[in-house]
């Protein structure tokens, strides 16, 4: 639904004339006015208020009793008074009331020092009280999960975490428990609070009763510094906080920033930090010598690394998603200037495996457009979101809140349409299952649809979702995944023009990469067929991450540089890639954890930077440019990622000119024309949007040359007859969200590293004699994957799903389209 | 013109000379005044303190070096847990930023504390302590003190910080305490 309409009304607080929109609460509106009324539960994230915690107690002229200032909308002329000796009175009897049973163990209390209890006691509490009778006692401290530590007895039942469990991530596990007095904060059958959000809570809790296994007893509030950065573990980019102690990440907090992730974040934002600071973490050069990775000195390593020169024209170079725009644009510069060679590419799991190709230079432009793109407060508001080929829930977690709150408080309309069943199946209003990799033919048949060039004929489904988008009102933001491939991009650009998506503010299309810096580093000209800001390239395009697989296992491609990435581990074809680093006569890796193809094939490696030592930029999904900020010092002897590029670049034949993170933003600013005038002060703390300013206009999207191919064959929706005749599969793969080496070597995430789960229809499930959790094997071609069988209705019959990205029977080893399956 | 115009001739105007009686009393009469009182407590014996073979009393209330302590057993075996459970509010409120405090959690198997955490690493910086004594104010459980020991002086600065083990140790008492009256 469009954003509603604001009016300005009148009221009097304390005797001051405040100005406040209609429908804000008292307590929102008197802040304003900077009269301060304590509270707890309060918090307007969570939706609707619950006057659970009655701290807010006001006196409003005409109301006999004192109201909770909290629920209490604004009303013009109303007149408020928060001083009065009832208030003081009231506020005291609270405060009272609310340590009658908490133990006041504020020194071994991770909350101490930045607690709103203890803040609001000593504002607005008596000093002393008059209960001598025991408290009520709990066992404590007991793990709620291994991520989040409860304590009962400090307690003070305000709702807030059962209100995020229920209302936000909606995973319906926190729930109170007893009545009364004795009401208590716990889970169904007390599993464990596993959830992706479950983090959240934690810096909900107004009282120490939540709080973080890792970072327990760590520090105290006055140990420590807060340094701003940027998450770029996955393209939701959430701004955070980090939390540093004696130059190491102690804790992630979320940095409220409504244009991106609007307060909250994932556990994997949250808790992955602990990647920093583990002994895994490589932080010192290391060159292989006698077969085997031995650590050196940089000097050393960046004479073998400058042996890439020696390999001109024949370097293949890949960009992990991590990557900023300014290393994507010195990697860039590196391989097309002074390696002689294109094939270069970020795009990473996009257009490979199962999914489409990748989307070509013409069409990205043309999606690019400014007038195209949504932002993500735009999903909120839109009249209907429709997924095309993503699951917001893996690919970018924090968009998932965003959908959920939208559709919850704003009516929006939500559709789906994809292979694999999503984790909003529940609250979409229309959802169309396609085969996997179908999604881009399922995207030309709804544009055929949409734009009436197949009026009679269409597939029931996809005309009742054509109907949807078409006349459900305006404004209709589809967020999509690269997997789309090239066929659905091109189908894409129709349904955006039959929907006049470009001619809605509120409108558009948002587009969720692979890397979660995808679209910078394609801004940046890190793809094999575009330069800087979608521009043409002088030369033929390059290969793409496939190509330049293939490239490198026949010989044409001799040396690879990989940048934050291992493509055995990360991309599809693991055989290939193998045989591809293998071939290679030299690997040139920048990595912080050696994964399984770096350890095994690395010539050099470079340690990397994490997110908290990095200074640069990023641009998230919907074209906001956010600075990434220096938190903590490099540790060991690891350099900065621009600084390692550029002397690579001058031992290599290159003069980069880049002597400071600034020359390299100023040279990105100068190389895309989009940025052009852009500066880090104009970034500043909560980035800038660039289709939003005036420079946009320089992207200039033209019409797209490519068509998507032949008229589409099928609409995608029904699986291959041919395979399922045999009994095989079809294999569809996802990137799960634990599945990260950041994951695997954070102590305190090792437990949500996922293990290979085969998603599969009940039916196929039945006709295959497999319960849900069963062990099975997965077999194609030799390959054989363990895996546990989870049976999911949303499965399209025909369809099964394997996740990518793991360390073990991973997805990635296989290469066919269908699989066997049967019992271990 | 200055409102003040001494002109150009400068009279200078003289005492009058003193006579001899007037002036030798002018010459030695405060020595003498001062010599009377050294006589005076010459007859009194010498009161210097021979340090460091001998050592200057300080009150009770005398803040020196910091103790670190432990809950009283009678077992001398078995010394009880730590007072301090880590909560880091004697680096809260030091004004010279010299005490460092980390903490960790008790486990069944190390029970160190009688809370749930305890001070894993806890260091006073003494070159930097200024000994006003707010540590002491602070502590919710009275686990550090102010001592009465005064020599602390070191060859190196990074002897100067003491560590918990050496807090917590029995100090030699040197330094003698001042009685009642004295």
């Amino acid at each position: 639904m469009p954003r509603p309409e604001r009016k300005t009304i009148q009221l009097t607080i304390d005797g001051r004339e405040v100005q406040a929109i209609e429908g804000t609460m008292l307590v929102d509106a008197a802040k304003q006015a900077d009269v301060e009324i304590p509270y707890f539960c309060y918090e307007p994230k969570l939706g609707n208020p619950v006057g659970a915690c009655r701290m807010c107690l006001v006196e409003i002229e005409g109301i006999p009793k004192l109201q909770t200032s909290c629920s209490t909308p604004v009303k013009d002329g109303m007149v408020v008074h928060t001083r009065t000796e009832r208030v003081r009175h009231a506020q005291n009897a609270v405060v009272e009331f609310l340590l009658v049973n908490h133990p006041l163990d504020c020194p071994v209390c991770d909350k101490g020092g930045e607690c709103p209890l203890q803040d609001i006691t000593f504002g607005w509490g008596l000093g002393h009280s008059r209960v001598i009778e025991p408290k009520r006692h709990f066992v404590k401290p007991l793990a709620l999960s291994p991520l989040v530590a409860i304590d009962r007895e400090r307690c003070i039942l305000c709702y807030r975490c059962v209100r995020f469990s229920q209302e936000i991530s909606e995973d319906y596990q926190l729930i109170f428990t007893e009545r009364g007095s004795h009401a208590f904060v716990a889970t169904h059958d007390g599993h464990p609070y596993v959830a992706p959000f479950s983090g959240n809570i934690v810096e909900l809790c107004p009282v120490g009763a939540l709080t973080a296994q890792p970072y327990r007893f760590r520090a105290r509030p006055w140990d420590i510094e807060g340094g701003a950065g940027v998450c770029t573990l996955c393209p939701s980019q959430c701004n955070v906080t980090f939390t540093v102690r004696d130059e190491k990440v102690m804790r992630v907090l979320a940095r409220d920033n409504e244009g991106v992730d609007d307060g909250w974040l994932c556990d994997k934002g949250r808790f992955a930090y602990q990647a920093i600071h583990v002994d895994e973490r490589i932080t010192r050069p290391l060159v292989r010598d006698a077969g085997v990775l031995r650590p050196t000195s940089w000097e050393r390593a960046l004479e073998a690394a400058a042996g890439l020169a020696r390999h001109r024209g024949r370097v293949g170079t890949i960009v992990g998603g991590q990557a900023s725009n300014e290393e994507g644009l010195l990697l860039a510069r590196l391989s097309r200037e002074a390696l002689g060679s294109s094939d270069i590419d970020s795009r990473g799991m996009a257009g490979s495996g199962e999914a489409g190709a990748p989307i070509p230079a013409d069409l990205a432009r043309v999606l690019a457009a400014p007038a195209l793109q949504a932002s993500v407060p735009d999903i909120e508001f839109a009249h209907t979101v429709l997924l095309l080929g993503c699951d917001p829930r893996d690919d970018a977690p924090i968009l998932d809140l965003r959908i959920r709150k939208g559709v919850r408080r704003h009516g929006v309309r939500l559709a789906i349409a994809t292979a694999r069943p999503t984790a909003l199946e529940a609250n979409a209003k229309l959802g169309v299952r396609c085969e996997p990799g179908g999604e881009g033919r399922l995207a030309a048949a709804l544009a055929q649809a949409i734009d009436g060039t197949v009026d009679a004929g269409a597939p029931a489904e996809i005309a009742e979702l054509a109907q949807l988008l078409r006349d459900g009102g305006e404004d209709v933001v589809i967020l999509y995944g690269e997997r789309i491939g090239a066929e659905g991009a091109a189908a894409l650009v129709r349904i955006a023009r039959a929907l006049r998506l470009a001619e809605r503010d509120g409108a558009g299309l948002i587009c969720l990469p692979a890397g979660a810096n995808g679209r910078g580093l394609r801004e940046a000209g890190a793809v094999p067929d575009a330069g800087p800001g979608h521009g043409e390239l002088d030369g033929p395009a390059g290969r793409g991450c496939a190509e330049i697989a293939e490239a490198a296992a026949t010989g044409e491609i001799t040396a690879l540089h990989l940048f934050g990435t291992d493509p055995v581990r990360e991309l599809p074809d693991r055989a290939l890639w193998r045989r591809a680093m293998r071939s290679a006569a030299l690997v040139v890796a920048h990595a912080s954890v050696l994964t399984e193809g770096l350890a095994e094939h690395a010539t050099v490696v470079f340690p990397a930077e994490s997110h908290a030592e990095k200074d640069g930029t990023v641009v998230h999904p919907d074209g906001r440019l956010q600075r990434l900020r220096i938190a903590i010092a490099h540790p060991g002897e690891v350099r900065p990622g621009w600084a390692v590029l550029a002397e690579l670049a001058r031992r290599c034949g290159l003069e980069t000119g880049v002597r400071h993170a600034v020359d390299a933003f100023e040279q990105l600013v100068a190389a895309v024309p989009v940025y052009e005038g852009l500066t880090l002060e104009e970034i500043g703390g909560g980035g800038v949007r660039w289709p939003e300013r005036p420079q946009a206009s320089a992207l200039a999207p033209g019409e797209p040359t490519t068509t998507g191919g032949e008229a589409p064959s099928g609409d995608g929706r029904a699986p291959d007859a041919a395979a399922a005749s045999n009994g095989a599969l079809r294999l569809g793969t996802y990137r799960p969200l634990w599945a990260a080496p950041e994951c695997e070597i954070s102590p305190s995430l090792k437990f949500l590293v996922p293990r290979q789960r085969l998603e599969l229809s009940p039916a196929d499930a039945r006709r295959l004699g497999i319960d849900d959790g069963a062990e099975v094997v997965v077999a194609q071609n030799g390959t054989r994957l363990n895996a546990t069988a989870v049976v999911r209705t949303g499965v399209q019959e025909g369809s099964a799903f394997l996740a990518q990205g793991l360390a073990a029977d991973s997805a990635n080893e296989l290469t066919e389209p269908t699989i066997e399956v049967s019992a271990r | 013109m200055s409102p003040y115009d001494p002109g150009s001739v400068v009279k200078v105007i003289r005492a009058p000379a003193p006579g001899a009686v007037r002036g030798a009393y002018r010459v030695f009469g405060e020595t003498l005044r001062g010599l009377k009182t050294t006589f005076m407590r010459v007859v009194e014996g010498p009161i210097t303190i021979q340090y460091p073979e001998e050592k200057t009393p300080v009150y009770p209330r005398f803040r020196g070096r910091h103790k670190l302590h432990r809950f009283e057993t009678s077992d001398p075996a078995n010394p009880g847990l730590e007072k301090c459970v880590g909560c880091s509010l004697c680096a809260a409120a030091c004004p010279a930023d010299c005490i460092r405090v980390v903490a960790a959690e008790n486990t069944p198997d190390n029970r160190v504390s009688a809370g749930e955490r305890y001070a894993a690493v806890y260091e006073i910086n003494l070159s930097r302590c200024i000994f006003c004594g707010y540590c002491e104010i602070a502590c919710p459980f009275d686990a550090i003190t102010m001592g009465h020991d005064y020599e602390m002086s070191d060859y190196t600065r990074s002897d100067l910080i003491f560590t918990k083990e050496m807090l917590l140790a029995e100090p030699i008492e040197r330094t003698p305490l001042r009685r009642e009256g004295e």
